[in-house]
C-alpha cells in the first residue's frame, strides 16, 4: 500500500519504521533537513521536503494516489489541514492526530467535512491504558478485545506461586476450569513461548492471560495476588496525559495528587480538575516527594518530560513499596533495565499511538477477506494479539480445532459465539460471525486464513 | 566496522557478476570458442561469494559500511573479472588484465590492446558487457535482484549512484534499482535495433550498444567506429551517447507524465548549453580540415558527445586537431555527464554548483552582509551539500595532480601523462598525443597501469569510498 506519513517526529518515525517493515511503500514529508536525513539514512523510505499542509508537496509525495495520510505533526491546525488537503486530491483514508481537547470535540460531528476519516489523540490513549493498569495493579500491561468483554493480561511470576515449575498439564482442575487461558510467556532471557500442555512456567517468566475478566480475578485470587481496589494516586509531571488521566481516575473515585513544576499549568490544572490536589513543585525532588508523603499513596505514576527522570523516581518508588508504578518512557531501549529492577509497566505514548494507527492500516489493507478488529503488541513487540471477525471468505469453518493444521506459534485463545466467550479446546469450531482472539509470534497476519498451515488449505476446500 | 556484513554483502555480489559471466560464456559457446576462461572464473567466484555469504552477522549497518562495501566489491570485481582475461592468453601480464577489467567496470574504456580484432567473440563481448554492468552499478543490480539485503541499501545505493546528492524514485530502495534498470535495459535494446538498422551487424550492434550505455567505449574494431565509416552510426551513437548522460530520474519523471517538471531540470539546461557551445566552437575551429559544414558538425558533436558523456569512442582522430579544440575537450573532460546517469567525471551538476558559489561569494564580497542562498532546480541546497562539492572537486583536483606525478616517472610528454590521468579518473578512455584516439595504453609500465587502475575506480566512486577503505580508523573495530 501507499502510506503518507506527514511529520516525521517520534510518532512518525516509529510508524514509517513499522510501516516500512511491513512491505508498504512510505513517503515522510517533514520541513526539517536533519530529521529527514535520519529517517532516509536508516529506513527504505521516501523522504520529501516540504510542508505537509501544502499542496506542492502533497503532490510531489503522490497523495493523489496514496491510500493512506496520517498527518502526525506536533501541529493539530496542521494535521487537519493536511488531512483536508490531501482527501481533496484523492487520499482514500486520512489519519490525523489531534490533541487538543476543543478540537477533538468537533471533530466527533464534522469528521466528514473536515476530511479525517480517523482523529487519533496519543495522550487520551495513552491515559486510558494508564488508567486500566490502575484498576488492575496485578497486571504489568492490559489489552481488551470484544469490547471489553475479553482482557489480555500480562504478569510476572514470583517466588512461591504455585503456578511455577509445573507443567500446565499438571495443574489443578481448579484452575483449568476458569474461563482463562495462558496464551504467550516471555522468559527472562527474552525468548517468546506460545504454550502448550508441556509448558512449565519459570519463576521471573512474563505471563499472558487472556479470557474473561471475571475468570481472570479468580485466578489472581486463587494465586494470592489479588489487591483491593487502589484509593490514591500520585502523578508526577501535569502535562496533557496527566489531565486525561486524573479526570478518569477522579471518575473512578480515586484521591488524585498532582505535581507540576510550571506554576501557570499548576493554575489551569486547579482550575479544571477541582477535586484534584494540585501541587506546585519539581517532582524530582525527594525532599517534595517526603513532604507530600507521596510514598504512601497506591500508585505513583511519573509523566514528567523526561524518560530518564521518569524512570529513576518510578525505580525510587519501587524501592519504598508502591503497590503500583508507571512510568512512561518513548525509550526502549531503557525498558531491560527496568524490568531488571522491578519496575513492570512502563507506557510508551509513542507506541500506543503507533500501535493504533498499524491496526488500522493492516485493517485497511484486508478489506476483503475477515474484518481485524484489535491489534496489540506484547512481549515487547515480540508477539502480537490479534482479533478478528470471521465471515464467509474463511477456511475451516466447522472443522474441529483438533483437526486444524496452524503455523508454527500460533494459538487460538478465545472464541466468541453469539455472545458467548468459549476458551476453546480439541471439539470447539469456527463459525462464520465469530470473534476469534488469537496470539501468535508471527508477524504480518493479516487475515484469518493467514494462521493455516498451507498443506491444509486443500483439505478445508474440500470440506 | 562491521566486517561480517560487509564480506556477506560482497559475497552476494561477487555470486550475481559470476552468473553475470554466464552470458558472455554462452556467446564464447554459441561461436564455438573454448569457454575454459569462463570456466574455470565462474566457480571460482560462485564458490568465494557462496562462503562469503554464508557469514553470520547481526544488521549494524550504516554509511561507513557502506562505503567500504563499495570500494571493497569494485576492486573485487575488477580482480574476478580480470581472470577470463587472463586466462584467454591474450594478454601479456595480470596487470593488464586487472587494468582492462578495472577499465571496462569503471566505464573507462581505455585499452592496453594494440589490436582488438583477433581476441575471440566471447571475450570481447565480456570485455564491453563489463561496461554494461559498471555502468548503472553492480550494487544496485544485486539491490534490484536480492531485496534481501535489508532496509539499509541505501548506504550501498549512495556510495555508488553518482551525483552529489541521491534521490530515491520510489519508496523501496530495491523497486529504484529496478526501475532503474528497467529504463536502462529499454534504452540498450532501442539502441540495438537501431544500429541494426543502421547496418551494424548483430553481435556489433549488442556490444556497441553495451559499451555506449555504460558510456565505456570499448569498441570490437582497432578504428573504433570509425571502422564503419557510416554516418548513420556516428549520429545514433551521438545520439544515445547523449541520452546515457542524462540523469535516469528525468526519464522515470517523463514516464510519469511528468515531462515539463523534467525539462525544466537546471542540470540538463547546462549539460544541453556545454554541449550545444562546444559543438559551435569546434566545428567553426575544424571546419578547415573537413570538406562539408555537415562533416565538421558530425564530427565535432561526435567527439564533443563522446568526452562529455565519457565514453570513449573515435570516429576520427581528435589527436590532430588544432590546439583550440584539443584543450575544450580536455576540458570537456573534467566536466563529464549529469548526475544519476552512467558518465563519470566531476558532473555537471556539481560544476554548476561550484559556478553558483562563485557567485554567491563575489556577492557576499560587495554585500558582507546579504544573505545568499544557492538554488538548484528551485530548490535551495543545504551547505552540507554544498561543501561535500567543494571537498570533492578539491580532492579530484588534488589526485589529478598526484597521480600526474607518479605517471610522470615513465618519462612520456606531459600532454600523454596528464590526459592520461584526467581521462582515467573522469572514466573517459582517449586522452592526447600517445594516449590519443588511436593510440592505447600498452606503453605505460606496470606500476603506471596500477596507478591509473586506482584513479579510474576512485573516479568511478566518486572518491570517498576508496578513501574510507585505505583509511586507517575504518579497519579499526571500535
Amino acid at each position: 500500500m501507499k502510506i503518507i506519513i506527514v511529520g516525521d517526529g517520534k510518532v512518525g518515525y516509529t510508524l514509517a519504521e513499522h510501516l516500512s517493515q511491513e512491505e508498504h511503500n512510505v513517503t515522510v514529508i517533514d520541513t526539517r533537513d536533519d530529521a529527514l536525513r535520519r529517517a532516509s539514512e536508516a529506513l527504505d523510505v521516501m523522504c520529501v521536503k516540504g510542508n505537509g499542509a501544502s499542496i506542492s508537496a502533497l503532490m510531489e509525495a503522490g497523495a493523489h494516489s496514496a491510500d493512506v495520510i496520517i498527518a502526525a505533526t506536533s501541529m493539530d491546525e496542521v494535521n487537519m489541514i493536511c488531512c483536508l488537503t490531501a482527501k481533496q486530491l484523492g487520499a482514500k483514508f486520512t489519519i490525523a492526530r489531534v490533541r487538543n481537547v476543543e478540537y477533538a470535540m468537533d471533530l466527533s460531528k464534522r469528521k466528514k467535512e473536515l476530511g479525517i476519516d480517523l482523529a487519533i489523540n496519543p495522550e487520551n490513549a495513552t491515559a486510558v491504558e494508564i488508567s486500566r493498569l490502575l484498576r488492575f495493579p496485578t497486571a504489568t500491561n492490559i489489552e481488551t478485545f470484544c469490547r471489553g468483554r475479553v482482557e489480555l493480561m500480562g504478569f510476572r511470576v514470583r517466588e512461591g506461586d504455585f503456578i511455577a515449575n509445573q507443567p500446565l498439564s499438571a495443574q489443578t482442575g481448579k484452575i483449568r476450569n476458569l474461563p482463562m487461558l495462558i496464551c504467550a510467556a516471555e522468559r527472562e532471557d527474552g525468548e517468546v513461548i506460545i504454550p502448550d500442555g508441556s509448558f512449565t512456567p519459570q519463576v521471573g517468566d512474563r505471563l499472558y492471560l487472556v479470557g474473561q475478566p471475571a475468570g481472570l480475578n479468580a485466578f489472581f485470587r486463587l494465586l494470592g495476588r489479588h489487591t483491593s481496589k487502589l484509593h490514591s494516586a500520585f502523578i508526577v509531571g501535569g502535562g496533557r496525559i496527566s489531565h486525561y488521566l486524573t479526570a478518569i481516575l477522579l471518575k473512578l473515585g480515586m484521591r488524585v495528587k498532582i505535581v507540576e513544576r510550571d506554576m501557570d499549568r499548576c493554575l489551569h490544572l486547579s482550575d479544571v480538575l477541582p477535586q484534584a490536589m494540585v501541587i506546585h513543585g519539581d517532582g524530582t525532588d525527594q525532599e517534595l516527594l517526603e513532604e507530600e508523603n507521596a510514598m504512601a499513596s497506591d500508585a505513583f505514576i511519573s509523566l514528567t518530560d523526561r524518560d530518564e527522570d521518569n524512570l529513576i523516581i518510578s525505580l525510587y518508588a519501587v524501592q519504598q513499596g508502591v503497590t503500583k508504578v508507571v512510568a512512561k518512557s518513548n525509550r526502549q531501549n531503557y525498558a531491560g533495565i527496568a524490568h531488571a529492577a522491578g519496575l513492570d509497566s512502563i507506557i510508551s505514548p509513542k507506541l500506543i499511538t503507533a500501535s493504533q494507527i498499524l491496526q488500522v492500516v493492516r485493517g485497511i489493507q484486508n478489506s476483503k477477506g475477515s474484518v481485524m478488529t484489535a491489534l496489540y503488541k506484547i512481549c515487547d513487540g515480540h508477539a502480537e494479539a490479534l482479533e478478528f471477525i470471521a465471515n464467509e471468505t474463511t477456511h475451516n469453518r466447522g472443522v474441529p480445532l483438533k483437526d486444524l493444521r496452524l503455523k508454527k506459534g500460533i494459538l487460538i485463545a478465545v472464541l466468541v459465539h453469539e455472545g458467548q466467550i468459549i476458551i476453546p479446546d480439541g471439539s470447539s469450531s469456527i463459525t462464520a460471525g465469530d470473534t476469534v482472539i488469537l496470539v501468535s509470534r508471527n508477524h504480518g497476519i493479516l487475515d484469518l486464513n493467514d494462521i493455516y498451515d498451507e498443506s491444509m488449505l486443500d483439505l478445508g476446500a474440500v470440506q | 566496522m562491521n566486517f561480517r556484513l560487509v564480506f556477506k554483502v560482497t559475497g552476494k555480489t561477487l555470486m550475481v557478476g559470476a552468473m553475470a559471466m554466464l552470458i558472455p560464456m554462452l556467446v564464447s559457446l554459441l561461436y564455438q570458442e573454448d569457454p575454459t576462461p569462463f570456466l574455470i572464473t565462474i566457480p571460482l567466484m560462485m564458490v568465494v561469494g557462496f562462503l562469503l555469504s554464508l557469514l553470520k552477522s547481526d544488521d549494524h549497518f550504516f554509511t561507513r559500511e557502506g562505503f567500504f562495501a563499495v570500494a571493497l566489491i569494485w576492486l573485487l570485481m575488477g580482480a574476478f573479472g580480470a581472470l577470463p582475461f587472463y586466462f584467454s592468453g591474450y594478454f601479456p601480464t595480470y596487470i593488464d588484465c586487472f587494468f582492462e577489467s578495472v577499465s571496462g567496470f569503471t566505464t573507462t574504456g581505455s585499452s592496453i590492446l594494440t589490436a582488438v580484432e583477433p581476441l575471440p567473440y566471447g571475450i570481447l563481448f565480456w570485455r564491453s558487457f563489463t561496461h554494461w554492468l559498471g555502468g548503472m552499478g553492480v550494487l544496485i543490480l544485486t539491490i534490484a535482484l536480492l531485496p534481501s539485503l535489508g532496509a539499509r541499501t541505501l548506504h550501498l545505493m549512495k556510495a555508488e549512484s553518482p551525483g552529489p546528492v541521491v534521490s530515491k524514485l520510489v519508496p523501496k530502495s530495491s523497486q529504484s534499482s529496478k526501475i532503474l534498470y528497467g529504463i536502462y535495459c529499454a534504452l540498450t535494446a532501442i539502441q540495438v535495433i537501431c544500429l541494426r538498422l543502421a547496418g551494424m551487424p548483430w553481435y556489433d550492434s549488442i556490444v556497441h550498444a553495451f559499451a555506449t550505455a555504460g558510456t565505456g567505449g570499448f569498441s570490437t574494431k582497432n578504428l573504433s567506429i570509425a571502422a564503419y565509416g557510416s554516418p548513420a552510426i556516428e549520429i545514433i551513437i551521438t545520439i544515445f551517447m547523449l541520452l546515457f548522460s542524462v540523469n535516469f530520474s528525468l526519464y522515470f519523471l517523463i514516464l510519469c507524465g511528468k515531462v515539463r517538471q523534467a525539462l525544466r531540470s537546471d542540470e540538463l539546461r547546462f549539460f544541453l548549453a556545454v554541449v550545444a557551445i562546444s559543438v559551435v566552437l569546434i566545428t567553426v575551429n575544424i571546419s578547415p580540415l573537413y570538406n562539408t559544414l555537415g562533416e565538421s558538425i558530425r564530427h565535432a558533436a561526435f567527439q564533443v558527445g563522446t568526452v562529455i558523456s565519457t565514453t570513449g569512442f573515435a570516429s576520427t582522430d581528435f589527436n590532430l586537431w588544432p590546439e583550440f579544440s584539443r584543450v575544450l575537450l580536455v576540458l570537456l573532460m573534467f566536466i563529464g555527464a549529469c548526475a544519476g546517469s552512467t558518465g563519470g567525471a566531476i558532473k555537471c551538476s556539481r560544476v554548476l554548483l561550484l559556478f553558483k558559489c562563485i557567485h554567491r561569494e563575489i556577492r557576499q564580497v560587495i554585500h558582507p552582509r546579504a544573505v545568499n542562498v544557492v538554488k538548484l532546480d528551485g530548490k535551495v541546497m543545504d551547505e552540507n551539500s554544498l561543501r561535500s562539492v567543494h571537498i570533492f572537486f578539491a580532492a579530484y583536483m588534488l589526485i589529478t595532480l598526484g597521480a600526474t606525478l607518479l605517471v610522470s616517472v615513465d618519462n612520456y610528454s606531459f600532454g600523454t601523462t596528464f590526459t592520461a590521468v584526467v581521462t582515467c579518473i573522469g572514466n573517459i578512455g582517449p586522452g592526447l598525443e600517445m594516449v590519443g584516439p588511436m593510440g592505447n595504453f600498452s606503453i605505460f609500465s606496470g606500476f603506471s597501469k596500477l596507478v591509473l587502475s586506482m584513479c579510474m575506480i576512485i573516479g568511478r566512486l566518486e572518491i570517498l569510498p576508496i578513501l574510507v577503505l585505505f583509511s586507517g580508523n575504518a579497519w579499526k573495530r571500535s
